[in-house]
């Protein structure tokens, strides 16, 4: 069991988690203001990834500068998904009452149209490409640099990230919106600019994680599945619609899955992460740090 | 007649196919405390929800300062200075005071103020000084209530509706808000109140509205409504 002490798991479990929280923070965002259950999620991870291997095969651009342009381009689709669809359905209250439910069938269709797309253009294989290979060490660490620039870059972002909605007075309006949409209006949050921002900064960070995910795994049309399970694993361990929560669940659960499957194996990562999704619902559905579903 | 600050004319509101609000007109005029009174479900929340943008109304109109915001939204309505107090509070539970009050500021107009306006908060509630860094869902119902009545002021109002803002209270606490109502106007505020406690609302009221089924069936000096028969035989049961 010498491997469970080992720094080098320590950091690959880091890595893992940083990059779920950054991916949750996502989807956490975009549930918590607006309720829509995006399960195509995982799929602007996959976006984001194409977006990086693109960038470095046609314009030999690394993934450090093509993520800037993966969240850019992610957070347009954010925003003409907004403008197009889910500004006028969120503004009427009928439709409001109904959309959460209705929003998960929606984006498995969206998530089923964009995996075919990428298909027909890319094909089905898998895409690589080789980006700071060379080992770096430090200490008793060693990795490479490309894990090591995903580590730090992850982790930059996703702690900007949680401080701004934490402390800016525009993440004040965001968690108001999160708790209840009523209140928020009347005091006077335009809810119309929240909403758009949370799913633009939603889906651009989730773009942004994809690209730094491209140099560590195959990329493939159908890579974006595991993700979108991760990120809904974490934010109903988090506390629905709990930011904070919701980062230190993604560390968590990063930490679960890399430490569980190197106990056991990784045919078992699967098993591990539903059945920590199938545990919290039963044992503690408000979530591990939750304050239970928060009213509308 | 001048130019109130509110003129609201034929106004209609429903929740589906089901009209809570018929025809309704009225005006608030600026510096006085005008009251909205009637039993339960006779429109009166469903009225406070169209003047804040919650509810688009289906027909007719509202001016407020001269200019038509029948269609606009709540968040341009606060920052013209028409701001809620609403009934069941509504502050946010996980935010601790202080921030509850700080998202009461967020409107640009009210939003340079924030310091200031927390100062104001503070000396009118010594209370929620005290709990300043407790979160707003762990608050009694009356502190709650003076909380959502800061909140509401740290937008910096012109006219400030509140509604139902003494129901669930303790008489003793009940009493303190109709005192910190009369204090706002004595400071130039313009208030409309909706209450289910007719008597000590139209003491209070330099004019009064009465709503039955979703429709106004009289007006007046507050003083005249209070000393109608038919109100105090529907109202006060006299």
């Amino acid at each position: 069991m010498d491997i469970l002490f080992s720094p080098q798991l320590l950091a690959a479990a880091l890595i893992t988690g940083v990059l779920y929280a950054l991916i949750s923070l996502g989807l956490n965002l975009i549930y918590g203001t607006m309720r829509l259950l995006n399960v195509a999620h995982g799929d602007l991870v996959m976006i984001g990834s194409y977006i990086a291997f693109m960038a470095f095969s046609l314009f030999n651009v690394g993934p450090l500068i093509s993520m800037f342009g993966a969240a850019i381009i992610c957070g347009g689709l954010g925003w003409l998904a907004y403008r197009s669809v889910f500004q006028n359905l969120l503004s009427n209250s009928e439709i409001l009452a109904r959309l959460e439910e209705n929003s998960l069938l929606l984006f498995f269709g969206i998530s089923v149209v964009v995996q075919n797309l990428v298909i027909l253009f890319f094909t089905a294989d898998r895409q690589g490409y080789e980006y700071l290979s060379a080992i770096v060490e430090i200490g008793d660490v060693r990795l490479t640099g490309a894990r090591l620039a995903v580590l730090i870059v992850g982790s930059v972002v996703s702690i900007a990230a949680v401080l701004y909605l934490r402390f800016s007075l525009f993440g004040l309006a965001i968690n108001a919106l999160i708790q209840n949409r009523d209140a928020s209006a009347i005091v006077g949050i335009n809810v119309d600019r929240v909403q758009m921002f949370s799913l633009v900064i939603g889906f651009g960070i989730t773009g942004l994680a994809g690209a730094l995910i491209s140099v560590l795994e195959p990329i493939t049309p159908v890579m974006g599945f595991p993700y979108t399970m991760s990120a809904f694993v974490v934010i109903i361990l988090g506390g629905l619609g709990n930011l904070w929560g919701g980062f230190l669940a993604g560390l968590l659960l990063g930490f679960l899955e890399i430490y569980g499957v190197a106990v056991t194996g990784p045919e078992w990562r699967s098993v591990l992460v539903y059945g920590i999704f199938i545990g919290i619902l039963i044992f503690r559905p408000q979530g591990l740090l939750g304050r239970g579903r928060v009213a509308r | 007649m001048s130019q109130a600050l509110l003129q609201v004319t034929d106004l209609s509101a429903a929740y589906g196919q089901v009209f809570a609000l018929r025809d309704f007109s009225c005006r608030v005029e600026e510096g006085n405390i005008t009251a909205l009174v009637g039993s339960n479900g006779a429109g009166k929340t469903t009225f406070l929800r169209s003047l804040s943008g919650l509810l688009p109304p289906r027909q007719g109109r509202v001016d407020f300062d001269g200019g038509d915001i029948t269609h606009q939204p709540s968040d341009q309505r606060v920052e013209a200075g028409l701001v809620m107090v609403p009934e069941g509070r509504l502050i946010f539970p996980t935010f601790t005071v202080e921030q509850n009050l700080k998202i009461g500021a967020i409107s640009k107009r009210a939003r340079d103020d924030l310091a200031e306006g927390l100062e104001r908060s503070y000396a009118l509630f010594p209370k929620l000084e005290q709990r300043r860094h407790q979160p707003g869902g762990t608050l009694s119902g009356g502190e709650q209530q003076m909380l959502a009545v800061a909140r509401g002021l740290m937008a910096r109002p012109r006219l400030l509706m509140l509604d139902e803002p003494t129901l669930g209270l303790a008489p003793l606490i009940a009493e303190a808000i109709f005192e910190m109502m009369v204090q706002l106007k004595e400071t130039g505020l313009t208030l409309l109140i909706v209450e289910q406690d007719v008597n000590r609302t139209l003491q209070i009221a330099d004019y009064a509205y009465v709503l039955e089924n979703g429709a106004g069936v009289m007006a007046g000096e507050a003083q005249d409504i209070l000393a109608d028969p038919k109100v105090r035989e529907s109202y006060l049961g006299i």
